[in-house]
Formats: C-alpha cells, structure tokens, sequence
C-alpha cells in the first residue's frame, strides 16, 4: 500500500472548523496547527509532502519560512500553498516562492481541489535530483543557455569528487550519500548567500555539480566552497581514519592502495561576451580543463579565463 | 521503574521545544532584523545558548536533512543549513514565561563549562575543541528538562537539595529515579546528536561509565568543576562535586598545565561575565517594562 501523503495545515479556529469534515475524507493525513511557532517547528524538523499556511496567523513567519524551505533547502518539490485573506490577493509572486494560493472564503471543497492539483503539478516537475533536490540536466543546460542569450559575463564551474570511488566502497553509500548531500548544501548556502537568486547550483548526477556566478567573484566563490568543505569533511569519516589521514581500499585491478579523503575539485569555464553560442562549446571546454584540475591533489579550482 | 520515571519518560517523548532566556532570543531577533548581520555573528550567538544550540543541532541532525548523528557544532550546523533556516529557526524559538535567578545561573554555569571544556581540549591537544566546547555546553541540558517540564518536582528536588544538603543529581535519582545526566541522554539520543556528544552529556558526573568519547568526558566532567570552583553562574548544588580519580588519570594534566591553563580561563569568565552582566540586566528592564 502506498503511504499516505502528509498534509500540515496552519489555519485559525475558524477556518479548521469549516475545513475539516471535508478534509478528512480523502486519502491524506492531515496534520492542523493553530499555533504558527508549532507549526514551523514541525515543517523544519520533518517537512510534510505539502503546506497549507494562513499568512495572516504570523505574516513574517509565513514569508520567511516559505523562504527558508523554497531556497535554502532546494524543497521546490514541496508545494506550498498560501490562505489569504479575500480583498487581499495581490503579491509580489517573484518574491513569495509559494505555489498557490486560497481565499479564506474558500470552501473545503475547492481547498481538497487545489491541494490535489498541487500534488499532480510537483509530480510534473520531476527533473530535480532525487538526492539533493536540486535541478537537473535539464534545467541546468538551460540556465547555461540563458546566461550565454543574455551575453553575461558569467562563471560556470564545474564540481566534482576525486577518490570517491575508493570511499563509497570503502564506507558504502548510505555515507557516500551523506557527502553529496552536504556539498549539495555548501554549494547551495554559499551560492545563495552570495548571489541571491542572481546564482544557480544544479546536481548533473552522482559526484558532478555545476553552478553559475558572476565572473567577478569567482575566486572568493570557489575558496569559500572550500573552506565550508573542508570544515564539514571530518564528520564524514571515521575518526580512526581521520587520524591516519588516509583510508585503505583497492584500485582497480584489485590492489591495496592507501586513499587521501574525497577532494572537491572544481573546473570553471569562462562565459564572456560572445565567446560561446551554444551550452555544447561550454561542456566541451570544460572538459579539456578538468583534465587540467584532475591533475592536481587535494580541495582545487582553476579558472579558464577565455 | 517506577511511576515518576515512566512519567519523565513519556513527557520527553512528547517534548515541544525548550524555552530559553528572553534577553538572548530579543538580541538575535534584532541582529536578524538588520541586513548587515552576518552568518558568523549569528552562530557565535546561539552558541551561547544552550537551548538553541540544542535546537539547531537536532534540526540538522534529523533524519530528514540526511546526515544523522553526524554534526555537533552550530558553526557547521550553519553552514548546512543555510542562513535564512537559521533566521526561521530563532524566530520559532519560545522563552521562558517566567524567569527565576536560578534559570541565569544555569546559563551561566552552562557557558563557563563551555569556556573550560574548549580550553582543556585545545590544551590537551585534541582534533575538535568546537566539538567539547558544544559538549560542556549542553551537559546540564537535562536540568532545563526538569525545571521547564516538571516544575512541581524540580522544586521538590531543590528544597531537598538545600534542606539534606545532598547533590542536586542525587536528589533527581531519588525523587524522578533518574538524573539530569540520564534525562540529557534520553533527549540528545531522540535528538539524532552525534555520540561524540551524547557520551559527554550523559556521563559527566561518572566519567568513568564513558565508552567510546572517555577523554571527551572526563574534559567536561572537569570542566563542569573548575566553573564551579570559580564560583561563576550556578549549577545548584551546595558544593563543588567531588573530582574523578579516574578522569583526573585520563587527563594526566600537569601542574604546569593548571598554571597556564587557569589564568586564560579567568580571562575568558572575565569576558563571558560582561556578556551575561548585560543579558541580566536585559532581563531586568523586560521584567519591569512588562506590568
């Protein structure tokens, strides 16, 4: 049987009253809250499949928490849907990542409705990374495109693992995952941090990453994706390892070999003005300059500057 | 096991959030409300806290982040995490409804065994100090539990704790029939924290019953004693607890240690005294501001 779909509604009194007797038919698990503080813990701590949230409850909190899940965590794939209130629909929806919204007049009828298109639609967008939840192939050669359409001077940088082969036989892949994952939410906090929405981080598959951000700060971007690496790294390998500073695994022909950790490194290709006119140029260009990158050890980027 | 232990049990199951002070939850709200506040300023904030440093790292040790038991400072927290999810967090933070002196001498006594647990672990050469600095400040975690959840028997176990003149955890033993240490055990465990951390937390009155994180321990069992001897916040106990010769032999500190050692962590009280001097006094104004 498939699991039931959780449902975390924040909504006043009122409104719960109205809601719930047709809510509680379908095949969701509704989870109500009243209290907004409540209601944010729990979505932080263990986020539901869908959000209902009344904005006038706590309008700040509401923002930034559709904030803090939409970007910072790459939950894209989490609809969210806003209550507001009827004579007060307009937004600035380039602001507010919500997905939808409902006026409080709305019945429960149309709120079932609109909770299940919301689902049907996040199946739709499906080209996210199961892993990480950050965008795919698909999405990332098309950010490539739209930066070289709109002749910026652009970095697009390539990341990825060297000796993550050895450690995911070595430790497995629950803890292989877990490395992903964390450089998925280094990439992901610097790049946001930095750029806002100017910048893009995007998961092509296993241990290769691409972002985009201006060329000018391209330096700084990659040392401090570094620095965030290589403080997060040690919680990652066992302590006995961590000692020695090195694992022990085998090559491929079967041999004992002693490992250094996974390294990030990272291959950047240079978007000015007129240099590329399709994604293709860009892929082949950093290719040759991984070839550059892989050939050197430990945390490394290098900048071809065109 | 007993009623009253089965009832603690329960309750921490079913644990909402711990309230913290108001003076520290109003200054992070400001510094969030100004756009030149940086990640940095914000982490070495809540590390002087220990309910939100509980807080953040139960959010980024849980199941759903993906890397459980894994991380146990707020600095790498942070970086996970992300800065508008730190921002979301503070603002879901509860206070305290009502503030006694002894929940500010707690705190108090909180950030001195952090200051010492990092100043050992920096001296004894160990490869994470940020790491026992987070374990000194979370030890005592176990008595915000009592004193937020079980008012009723938390002022059972002072009265006997002033009237027999016994330990503050030998009390809890008798009246919940287990102690703070086991109650910060029971919640860092739910809390997915690393082991590194729970061992700490759980043994610092018997550092000897530490298995796999025994130098960790011991640092923080002697932390927890050297704040006490420098009478600096209150951990509620008549007098300081008795030293483990064990963890004293796991230490192997050296009078020359002590030496250097104690004037940088007078040094250090100096400083955190300031801080908590003007939390207090925050404390104040909001008491008297509020009718």
């Amino acid at each position: 049987m498939k699991t039931k779909e959780t449902v975390l509604l924040l909504l006043e009194e009122g409104l719960q009253e109205k809601w719930r007797p047709l809510l509680e038919d379908s095949s969701f698990r509704f989870l109500f809250y009243r209290q907004p503080h409540q209601a944010a813990a729990r979505i932080l701590e263990a986020p539901p499949n869908l959000i209902v949230l009344q904005e006038r409850l706590a309008p700040e909190l509401v923002y930034e928490l559709t904030k803090a899940l939409k970007t910072n965590l790459n939950l894209s794939f989490l609809p969210i849907i806003l209550i507001l209130p009827p004579k007060n629909v307009t937004k600035d929806w380039k602001d507010w990542p919500a997905d939808d919204f409902l006026k409080e007049d709305a019945s429960g009828e149309e709120a079932l409705s609109r909770i299940k298109l919301a689902f049907a639609r996040a199946q739709r967008s499906a080209d996210n990374n199961p892993l990480t939840g950050l965008p795919g192939n698909t999405t990332i050669l098309k950010a490539i495109q739209e930066k070289i359409n709109a002749e910026e001077r652009a970095a697009i940088a390539y990341v990825d693992l060297d000796h993550f082969k050895p450690f995911n036989d070595r430790y497995g892949f629950a803890r292989g995952d877990e490395i992903l994952r964390m450089v998925a939410r280094v990439l992901t906090n610097v790049i946001l941090s930095r750029y806002g929405s100017k910048g893009f981080v995007g998961h092509v598959g296993g241990d290769d990453f691409v972002f985009i951000c201006p060329l000018e700060e391209i330096e700084a971007t990659c040392q401090e994706i570094i620095k965030d690496y290589e403080a997060l790294l040690p919680n990652f390998i066992d302590p006995q390892d961590l000692e020695k500073g090195y694992f022990e695994g085998e090559d491929r022909e079967g041999n004992p070999r002693r490992f250094p950790f996974p390294s990030l490194s990272i291959a950047v290709v240079s978007l000015t003005p007129g240099r590329f006119k399709h994604y293709g140029e860009v892929s082949a260009a950093a290719a040759q300059i991984k070839k550059i990158v892989k050939a050197r050890s430990g945390n490394v980027y290098f900048v071809d500057w065109g | 096991m007993t009623e009253v232990k089965r009832q603690v049990k329960k309750r921490l199951k079913n644990l909402q959030s711990l309230p913290t002070l108001p003076a520290i939850v109003g200054k992070l709200t400001r510094m969030i409300g100004d756009e030149n506040t940086t990640a940095p300023q914000i982490a070495s904030l809540i590390e002087k806290d220990q309910v939100l440093t509980g807080k953040v790292l139960k959010m980024v040790n849980s199941a759903f982040y993906g890397f459980p038991r894994r991380i146990s400072t707020v600095a790498n927290a942070i970086v996970l995490l992300g800065f508008n999810v730190i921002r979301t967090l503070v603002i879901t933070a509860s206070i305290f409804e009502t503030m006694q002196s002894s929940d500010l001498s707690l705190w108090e006594h909180s950030l001195g065994t952090a200051a010492a647990a990092g100043l050992l672990a920096q001296r004894l050469g160990l490869k994470n100090p940020e790491e026992v600095t987070t374990a000194g400040l979370l030890h005592d975690l176990g008595k915000v539990v009592i004193r937020t959840e079980f008012p009723e028997l938390y002022k059972q176990i002072r009265e006997k704790v002033v009237q027999e003149k016994r330990y503050f955890y030998e009390a809890e033993k008798e009246i919940l029939g287990l102690d703070h240490g086991e109650i910060g055990r029971l919640l860092a465990n739910q809390w997915n924290l690393p082991e590194r951390l729970v061992e700490p937390i759980a043994y610092h009155h018997q550092p000897e019953k530490a298995r796999k994180f025994k130098k960790e321990t011991a640092i923080v069992h002697f932390a927890d004693i050297m704040t006490r001897a420098e009478d600096y916040g209150s951990g509620g106990d008549p007098w300081v607890p008795p030293l483990s010769a064990w963890a004293w032999k796991k230490l192997k500190l050296t009078e020359e240690d002590l030496a250097e050692l104690i004037p940088v962590f007078e040094e250090r009280l100096l400083e955190l005294r300031f801080f908590t001097l003007e939390m207090r006094h925050e404390n104040e104004r909001n008491r008297t501001a509020t009718p």
